[in-house]
């Protein structure tokens, strides 16, 4: 059963996604879980600048893909605060700024291998309306696929992507065969042309023009959000409750789903791959016949993730909700069944 | 055959080591493996925690509260997994349960230095995977030999090594 199967840590694995995406660059200050993100990329020979801190890293990423380098950067908790900055000039500016970020337990130092707790950080952290791209990986599979897609959606789309996993993720190692994982690259491109003269603002003088550029982007944004956004779903047909959650937390509801149904409770599964945009639609069908009664939010934080999903459901669909939340701490398959069980 | 295997010392004494070559020898032998760390900001002095799950299925997620081996390494280790179930029961509701303290006679006997006490319980857990057919002990003796061999200690880690091996636990 071994195969082609390699053993790899997840850093690994985003660190070979970045070099098969065919990535020139890294720009980033160290904090754990991502550490060895920055260090895996220095060994490989290939260009990076740590830089005095993590505004540095967002400004240069921001730099580097104005000039036509595939760019990237890695961070979590405190230093993907510091991000926000460049992030948001690359959500003004619409480029494609790729992040990948180990959430960390917060507020502050918190902790420094896992939560789910940046996950308002990623989608609306900046200055702006949230126009970005977050993928939310469950599996080591995942991590290397949706890193991939983050290059390719940010060159094609021109948003920032952000691929949001953890700590555990990070550090996890597993048996994996990436030969048959194939995906084809986006090639960079110069966004400015070397011989004409753009002026290409991240300020403007009248509101009226920054109104006009919002709108804009808004447009764009609606219109791709449909193709990009996924989500993972299992056992609905006859479910009467939906159970929702993303990241690594996802990859525990499924087993329990698994081993709830063996019990005979008809518990659904609904996971977003995509944070933003968020997979509306997939979880709105859901609710054309009337067998669920019930959505349950699992997250390691107090909520963020079902602010999303309260804010995104169609008003019109009646459905109770319930919360199993552990801020900063992992959730496992057992916990997940006894919490159904009993409720 | 899913097997959930939990190591806790102090940080520095090498809990990550022992899980990595556990880890290695399954993995080479056709097991899934899932093997996180889990500790704090101190390089040294807190906890470090090893989260290791062996099995012949896809594993579904890599941390869990029941394990079925249990090394416990130090005190502060001894009350970071109180609350895992079943730790604080006499071993036979866990596998294998080793306890630092249980040795101390062990250790003072044959004189084992401090710094090869988690290659001596790598031993222990070693012979335990072996008589379950996951891995072979000299398999774990070789890998150890490649990354300890040419550092100090090499002779003192050996000797707790080998002794783990006789002793009937």
């Amino acid at each position: 059963m071994n195969n082609n199967r390699k053993f790899l840590y997840g850093h690994e694995l985003v660190v070979q996604a970045c070099l098969d995406a065919e990535a020139e660059v890294m720009y980033g200050y160290p904090i754990t879980p991502t550490c060895e993100i920055l260090s895996g990329w220095i060994a490989t020979g290939k260009p990076s600048l740590q830089t005095e801190d993590e505004i540095a890293a967002g400004f240069a990423v921001c730099g580097a893909v104005l000039a036509g380098q595939k760019a990237f950067t890695a961070s979590g908790g405190p230093g993907h605060i510091l991000l926000q900055d460049g992030m948001s000039m690359a959500e003004g500016m619409r480029l494609p700024f790729v992040i990948i970020v180990g959430q960390r337990g917060g507020p502050s130092s918190g902790t420094v291998i896992y939560s789910q707790q940046e996950v308002m950080l990623a989608c609306f952290g900046g200055n702006g309306e949230g126009l970005r791209l977050v993928y939310s990986p469950a599996t080591s599979r995942e991590l290397y696929e949706l890193t991939r897609q983050a290059f390719n959606d940010a060159w094609q789309y021109r948003f920032p992507a952000i691929v949001l996993t953890d700590g555990y993720l990070l550090k996890m190692r597993s048996g994996i065969n990436l030969a048959e994982i194939k995906i084809e690259n986006v090639p960079a491109h110069q966004l400015v042309p070397e011989d004409k003269i753009v002026h290409w603002p991240n300020i403007y003088t009248m509101e009226e023009e920054l109104n006009e550029q919002i709108n804009l982007a808004q447009k764009d944004w609606d219109e791709i959000s449909p193709p990009i956004a996924k989500a993972e779903i299992l056992e609905t047909a006859d479910a009467e409750i939906l159970l929702i959650a993303h990241g690594i937390v996802g990859a525990a509801v499924k087993e329990a789903v698994k081993q709830l149904r063996k019990s005979g409770i008809k518990a659904g599964y609904f996971r977003p791959i995509t944070l933003r945009p968020f997979p509306k639609k997939d979880l709105d069908n859901l609710f054309m016949k009337d067998n669920l009664k019930k959505i349950i939010v699992i997250e390691s934080s107090s909520g963020q993730l079902a602010r999303i999903v309260r804010e995104q459901l169609a008003p019109e669909i009646a459905v109770g909700f319930e919360y199993l939340q552990k801020p900063g701490l992992g959730i496992e398959v057992e916990e997940i069944i006894d919490f159904i069980k009993n409720n | 055959m899913i097997l959930k295997i939990l190591l806790a010392g102090d940080g520095g004494q090498g809990i990550q080591s022992i899980s990595d070559l556990l880890a290695q020898a399954s993995f080479a032998n056709g097991f899934f493996i899932s093997q996180i760390p889990n500790y704090g900001l101190e390089q040294r002095g807190g906890v470090s925690l090893s989260f290791l799950i062996i099995s012949d299925e896809e594993i579904a997620y890599p941390r869990f509260s029941e394990p079925n081996v249990l090394l416990i390494m130090s005190e502060q280790a001894d009350a970071r997994t109180k609350k895992f179930k079943n730790a604080d029961l006499p071993t036979g509701r866990q596998d294998l349960k080793l306890d630092i303290n249980d040795f101390v006679e062990v250790f003072k006997e044959n004189n084992i230095l401090k710094q090869s006490y988690n290659i001596f319980f790598l031993g222990l857990i070693t012979k335990f995977l072996a008589d379950k057919n996951i891995l072979k002990t000299e398999q774990i003796f070789e890998l150890l030999e490649k990354k300890l061999s040419k550092k100090t200690n090499w002779e003192e880690n050996k000797k707790a090594f080998e002794l783990s091996l006789k002793i009937n636990k």
